[in-house]
Parts: structure tokens; C-alpha cells; sequence
């Protein structure tokens, strides 16, 4: 929609169809000018350092060289099929189910915990909510390194304190039935107090009279949370878990400074299995065909997710 | 036209800085060049490379080197080939000695062999001033690829004290498989199935864990990879069959080994912090050992099966391919500067790597410094049986295949044998499209 379009809206009836059309699309564009102009800058830096990565993205995979030093030439979806093919691509893929549900479900649950008891907003629950959000600012790189010491063999904080209780000390991440749920913990600790904002913003807009009939008609704490608040916080939800579903697929730096996706491909993500192809096996070919499968997955889910969203806003 | 003025500003404020940009490179001034430095121990060695790079400066006018911290081994690697690809690579860069071979096959070296002629030396007498173990990682195909930096060999730590405690003369340390796991069984303290004391941790993490297996293998007689060719690894081999087994045996068998695949630094701290009674680790780990010990500890060469023989490690320093004739040469006096007898010397002390360069254990300072610190000692010792670091095509996925299994192994999932054999396989289709070009391109 331009800006000055009703203004501009002709009324002579001589011209064309067509012409009329045209006309209005011009003087709509003149309009709206300074307006598009003023997007230039964001659309060139979008273009350069978005688009137009996505665009070498595609580009690149769709090329492959046969030998070392062979030239690269084009091959289709070949690099696509060998990432599929690839047993470390389809473990990374199970591995990121398994972490996705695992660290989404679970942060969302005590961030909706949190939310729901500090929800009033007193000196205490402010102490608190702070001390929930802490781990939000610390980097996630930080926070890994941190992690590091705690899970140490025998002599990290965790072994220290719950070492006693139990018969044979786990090597946390080194471990490879272990590693992953290890990692998870982290990704839980660091995102609850994060998706606890989201769902005190949320609780905001429970319509305070509903809430006070509903308490006039006599309906307990657990029945007001069944009937109105959660209802009333359905897209909180839904936005919730789009978020915590795409940080689960693009953080990975806990991965990196932690286990390198080992022992033995135990906690290797998509992302870190991207990172490996192009830095490690130096394979670009495969790693921009293993970075479009991510996208494309990534986007319906985003699409899809949304679109729920949307059609239960317009349902209503 | 609103917006011809704000256009007009933009544009002269673009020209303006265009034009300050492109000055200095127009004016007549010292060459600048980089060099990429990672830093794979701890953060005290960026201030030291500031000083080492500052002092350079001040005795070469003609020159203005600029010091690039660039993360560690592996992100120095991704660094240089990204500058390299947008046609903008550094000088000189210091990188790990196991990629000179797979950076050559890319095409991504500078041959150093014209350098070295135009001083008037010959290769010979150039590779001469180097421990000959280090020349296996800096030679390709007889030509000169990289100048030894810094570099290391594993070590066999003991924890003297609770070596003394069980009895054992931490002055005869164990010399072989079966001496040091006598002394793991030893040194082991349980409480019922509980360890609380391990006696030996070798460590296993990525990158880690291929040079560990390439130390037991070469002390059960082995190779790890074919040393004059870049097609081929040996890990279904009987020599590296006993090794990983010996390994899996501390952890399953005597259970003097903590289970599971342990990162370098987690196994420094356990040592440290005696839950570790002996551990093998890296030269490069001394300084810190010396530093945090609260008792008295012993370094001694790696035991043996077989034969006594260790891979080095360390870093080379290169000169990435596509650089102009003058910032080469200017890379060139830095490069031989930073690996002269004192340079060399001095890093090695700052560091606790050992100095590539043999005349730097005749100056003076490392005389002094040997006579106080004689574990030091042990380290340059071991030299004479050092062999070279592993390098293929593709180092580090041809690495990763046997690191994967040999973790499955060390956490109980796979039996040493069907673990190499997988290796291998996994292996020989990483090196496939090499030999395909190399081996296997028949007239």
C-alpha cells in the first residue's frame, strides 16, 4: 500500500483501462518514492549480506570437483543425494530431533512455571525473575566454558557435590550415551528465563475481568489456569515454540566449544555437521547442499507454524 | 529534491574515504604484512607474540609486521583459506604442522625453495639448523613448505609423591607397556567399585585422541600413515590393533583408566589435582604443569612395547600462496627472524614448546634455563626418537574416522578389532578421490 495513494486516485473515466492502471501505478510509485528510497540502504545491505549469501548458497550446491584438483563442475542434485546418503548427516538429523524436543519442551514447561508464579510484580518476584534471566546474558560461549568445569570427570562441581550419591562417576561429555542429554541441560538452563519473558508479556493480556468473573462464579486456581489463562496463551505458545525450535537448530556453539559433536558423533547438530563439511572435510559443495536442506526444513516449519497461528487469529 | 543534497554529501564523504584508504598504498612506506597466529595453549601467549612482533619492528624500519590472533589450530586454518579465497591472504601464518600437506594439495603454499636459493643457502643447510624430526612435516615432495615454529612430543607425567607412597622410585620411571600398567594397577585407589584415584589418563577428544593413538602405535612399532605419500593410513594393522587394545584394556580390563573419551585439558586438571596418579600428555602442557603443581612430579620419554618413538606436534610457519613478490620477502626476514637461535629460544621459554632451531640450546639464556628446569630436558631428549606428526589428504576427516571409533571403544561399544576395521573403511573413502587422481591414475 502507498502512502499517498487516496490522494492520488484519478477519476477520469476517458482514459483507458489500461492506461488507468499504468497511471495509477505511476503516480503511486512517485508517491511512494522517498518512502522506497529510504529502504534502499537495508534492501543493499539485505541483498549483500543476505540475499545474496542465500543466492551463493544455492549456487555452490549445485557444483562438485571429482578429484582434489579437478575443476568444479556442475552436478545437479548429486551433493543433495550424498548429504542424504551420508550416515553422519542422518545422525545429526536424529540427534537434532531428539535435542530439539528435548531442550523445547522441558524450557518451556519451567519457563511457563516461572511466568506463573512470579507473575505479580512485587520486590521479591523482581529479585527473582532477574536471578531466572541471568543465563540469558551470559554469552553462550561463556556459559559452555563455564559448563566445561562443572561437568569435569571426578573433579567438576557436579561430581563434586552429587558424587556421593552415585555408585560409579559418568564421564558427562565424554560418554556417548551421556554427551547429548548433558548438552541439553545447558541449552534448558540457558533458554527457560528467556521464554519466561514471553509468557509473563503474555499473562499481561489475560483479560483481568475474565478473570474476576471467573473467580465470582467460583472456579479454583487450577480451573482458571485450564479454562482462561491457558487458552489466552495459546500464541504465546506457539511463538514460543517456533523460537525455541529454531535455537535448537541454529545454536550449536556449546557444541563447538564443548564436544566438537563427539565422542564418536554422540552430540553432533546439523549446523555443527555444516560447519564440518565446509571447514573440515573442505567440501563446500556438500555443506551448501546440507545448509539448503536445513532451510527449506527450517522454513515450512516457520510457514506452517504461522500459518496455524494466523488462521486461529482470523478464526476467532 | 529533497534528496539531491543528502546525495551529494554521501558521495563526497564516500570519495573522501575512498581516497584515505587508497593513499597509504599509493605513499612510499614500510611493506605490511600479517601474520595469522593462533594460540592453542593459553591466553599469555598473545602478549608475548606482541612483544616478540614489536621488537621485530623495531629492528627492521623497512618493514611493518602486524600480529593477527586468529583462535586456535583449526580456526587458523578456516582464516587463512578464507583470505586466500577472497585473494587477500596474510604474509606468514602459524600453522599447525599436519595441515602443510593437505594446504599443498590445494594448492594454497607458497614453495619456500626460491626464498631459500636467493639468501644463497642451499635446502640442505636451511633444514640443517632443525631437529631432523621436525623436517617430515615441513618437506613435501623436496620442497620446503614450512619453517618450524614450535613444537612438542608427548610426555609420560608422574604424580612423584603418590608414586613414592605406593612404593614406587618415581627415578626409574615405568620404560614399558607392561612396566606402566603395573604402576597404573598400583597407583589405582578404589573404594568398593568406586575409582577415587585413577592411575593413568591418556587423553581422547578430537585432534587429541590421532595423536595419542599415533604415539601407542609408533611404541608398538607401528605407523599410523604412509609418510612419503598422502593416500594412505594403516589403522587395520596388527600394530595398531595391539595399541588400541592395550588402551581399551587400562579402561575395561584393569581399570586403572577412567572410561570414556576425556579432553586434553580435563585430563591436566585431574593430574593437577591428584585424581590422576600419571597421564600423557604434551610437551606444550609443562609450563602449565610447573606452574599449578602443588607436588613434586616426574616427566619421562612415552613407555614402549615394541620401540621407543613419538610423533611431534606443534606448528610450522607458512606463507599462503598468491602473495606479492615484496610482502613475500618481507614475510621471508620475518619468518628467519622469528626462528633464529634467540627468538626461537626465547618462545620456547615463554611457552614451554620446545625450539625447533638446535643452536638455541647452545645460547646462553636456555643453558641457564635447562640447569633450573632439567625436565625441560626430557622433551629435547625424546627428539632423537621423534618421528613426523601424521598428514593426508584431508588430515583432519581421515583423523576423525579413527578418533569416532576408537572413543566407541574407550566407552565400552565396540571391540578394538571391528572398531580399526570400520577406521579404515571409512578411511579409504575420504583418501578415495586423492588416489584417484595420484595412486590409481593409470597410463
Amino acid at each position: 500500500m502507498s502512502l499517498a495513494e487516496p490522494a492520488a486516485l484519478p477519476v477520469t473515466t476517458s482514459a483507458s483501462p489500461r492506461l488507468h492502471i499504468l497511471k495509477r501505478f505511476t503516480t503511486g510509485f512517485k508517491a511512494s518514492l522517498p518512502a522506497y528510497l529510504l529502504l534502499l540502504p537495508s534492501l543493499v545491505f539485505l541483498a549483500l549480506f543476505t540475499y545474496g549469501a542465500m543466492g551463493r548458497v544455492f549456487v555452490d550446491a549445485l557444483y562438485q570437483r571429482a578429484t582434489p584438483r579437478a575443476p568444479v563442475r556442475f552436478v545437479g542434485l548429486d551433493n543433495i543425494a550424498a548429504v542424504l546418503a551420508d550416515s553422519a548427516f542422518t545422525g545429526a538429523v536424529v540427534n537434532n530431533l531428539v535435542y530439539a524436543v528435548g531442550t523445547a519442551v522441558p524450557s518451556i514447561a519451567l519457563a511457563l512455571l516461572f511466568a506463573l508464579a512470579l507473575s505479580r510484580t512485587n520486590a521479591v518476584t523482581s529479585a527473582l525473575r532477574a536471578a531466572l534471566f541471568l543465563p540469558v546474558l551470559i554469552p553462550m560461549v561463556a556459559a559452555s566454558a563455564l559448563f566445561l568445569f562443572i561437568f569435569l570427570p571426578n573433579v567438576g562441581l557436579l561430581d563434586y557435590y552429587i558424587g556421593g550419591l552415585l555408585p560409579v562417576l559418568p564421564n558427562w561429555l565424554g560418554d556417548s550415551d551421556i554427551a547429548l542429554y548433558a548438552i541439553m541441560i545447558i541449552t534448558i538452563w540457558k533458554n527457560a528465563g528467556y521464554y519466561m519473558l514471553f509468557f509473563l508479556a503474555g499473562l499481561q493480556a489475560v483479560p483481568e475481568d475474565v478473570m474476576e468473573a471467573a473467580h465470582l462464579d467460583g472456579a479454583g486456581p487450577y480451573q482458571r489456569l485450564r479454562h482462561i489463562i491457558l487458552p489466552e496463551l495459546k500464541p504465546t505458545f506457539l511463538f514460543v515454540t517456533v523460537i525455541a525450535t529454531l535455537n535448537a537448530v541454529t545454536q550449536v556453539d556449546h557444541v563447538f566449544v564443548m564436544t566438537k559433536g563427539g565422542p564418536s558423533n554422540a552430540t553432533n547438530l546439523v549446523l555443527f555437521y555444516i560447519y564440518q563439511q565446509a571447514v573440515e572435510h573442505y567440501d563446500i559443495g556438500k555443506a551448501s547442499a546440507a545448509t539448503l536442506l536445513t532451510l527449506a526444513a527450517l522454513m515450512s516449519l516457520t510457514a506452517l507454524s504461522f500459518r496455524t497461528m494466523a488462521n486461529r487469529e482470523g478464526g476467532r | 529534491m529533497l534528496f539531491s543534497r543528502r546525495l551529494m554529501l554521501g558521495l563526497a564523504t564516500a570519495g573522501t574515504l575512498a581516497g584515505a584508504l587508497a593513499f597509504p598504498a599509493l605513499a612510499e612506506g614500510p611493506t605490511e604484512i600479517d601474520l595469522f597466529f593462533p594460540v592453542p595453549v593459553d591466553g599469555k601467549l598473545a602478549r608475548d607474540m606482541g612483544t616478540l612482533i614489536k621488537e621485530f619492528n623495531e629492528g627492521h624500519p623497512n618493514i611493518k609486521a602486524t600480529a593477527v590472533y586468529t583462535g586456535s589450530y583449526d580456526d587458523t586454518l578456516i582464516k587463512t583459506r578464507a583470505s586466500i579465497k577472497a585473494g587477500k591472504p596474510p604474509a606468514a601464518v602459524i600453522m599447525s604442522a599436519n595441515f602443510l600437506l593437505d594446504m599443498q594439495i590445494e594448492n594454497e603454499l607458497t614453495n619456500l625453495d626460491s626464498l631459500i636459493a636467493a639468501d644463497g643457502t642451499t635446502k640442505e643447510q636451511f633444514l640443517g639448523q632443525f631437529f631432523p624430526a621436525l623436517q617430515g612435516n615441513a618437506v613435501i615432495n623436496r620442497s620446503v613448505y614450512g619453517v618450524p615454529f614450535h613444537n612438542s612430543t608427548p610426555l609420560l607425567y608422574i604424580n612423584a609423591d603418590q608414586a613414592k607412597e605406593a612404593g614406587l622410585d618415581p627415578n626409574k620411571p615405568p620404560q614399558t607397556w607392561a612396566e606402566l600398567t603395573d604402576w597404573a594397577k598400583k597407583l589405582t585407589k578404589r573404594e568398593g567399585d568406586k575409582v577415587t584415584r585413577w592411575g593413568i589418563a591418556i587423553p581422547c577428544a578430537y585432534d587429541y585422541c590421532g595423536w595419542m593413538m599415533e604415539t601407542l602405535t609408533m611404541t608398538n612399532g607401528g605407523r599410523y600413515y604412509n609418510e612419503e605419500f598422502g593416500g594412505e593410513v594403516y589403522y587395520d594393522t596388527p600394530s595398531m590393533l595391539g595399541a588400541l587394545t592395550w588402551w581399551s584394556d587400562l579402561v575395561t580390563k584393569h581399570k586403572v583408566h577412567p572410561p570414556g573419551a576425556t579432553p586434553g585439558p580435563a585430563v591436566s586438571t585431574s593430574f593437577i589435582s591428584g585424581n590422576a596418579a600419571m597421564m600423557m600428555l604434551s610437551t606444550g602442557s609443562l609450563t602449565y604443569v610447573r606452574d599449578n603443581a602443588k607436588f613434586a612430579y616426574k616427566v619421562a620419554f612415552i613407555p614402549r612395547n615394541v620401540r621407543n618413538a613419538v610423533p611431534i606436534g606443534g606448528a610450522s610457519l607458512i606463507v599462503p600462496a598468491g602473495q606479492e613478490a615484496d610482502k613475500q620477502k618481507a614475510a621471508w626476514t620475518l619468518i628467519k627472524w622469528m626462528t633464529s637461535p634467540e627468538k626461537s629460544g626465547w618462545w620456547s621459554r615463554a611457552t614451554g614448546y620446545f625450539a625447533p632451531n638446535m643452536a638455541a640450546y647452545k645460547t646462553p639464556d636456555m643453558v641457564d634455563f635447562l640447569n633450573k628446569n632439567p625436565d625441560a630436558k626430557t622433551a629435547v631428549e625424546q627428539l632423537d626418537v621423534a618421528k613426523p606428526w601424521f598428514a593426508t589428504y584431508k588430515t583432519v576427516p581421515v583423523r576423525k574416522t579413527l578418533e569416532d571409533e576408537v572413543m566407541l571403544v574407550l566407552n565400552g561399544k565396540k571391540q578394538p578389532k571391528e572398531a580399526l576395521v570400520a577406521a579404515q573403511k571409512a578411511a579409504d573413502e575420504t583418501l578415495k578421490p586423492y588416489n584417484a587422481e595420484t595412486s590409481l591414475k593409470l597410463p
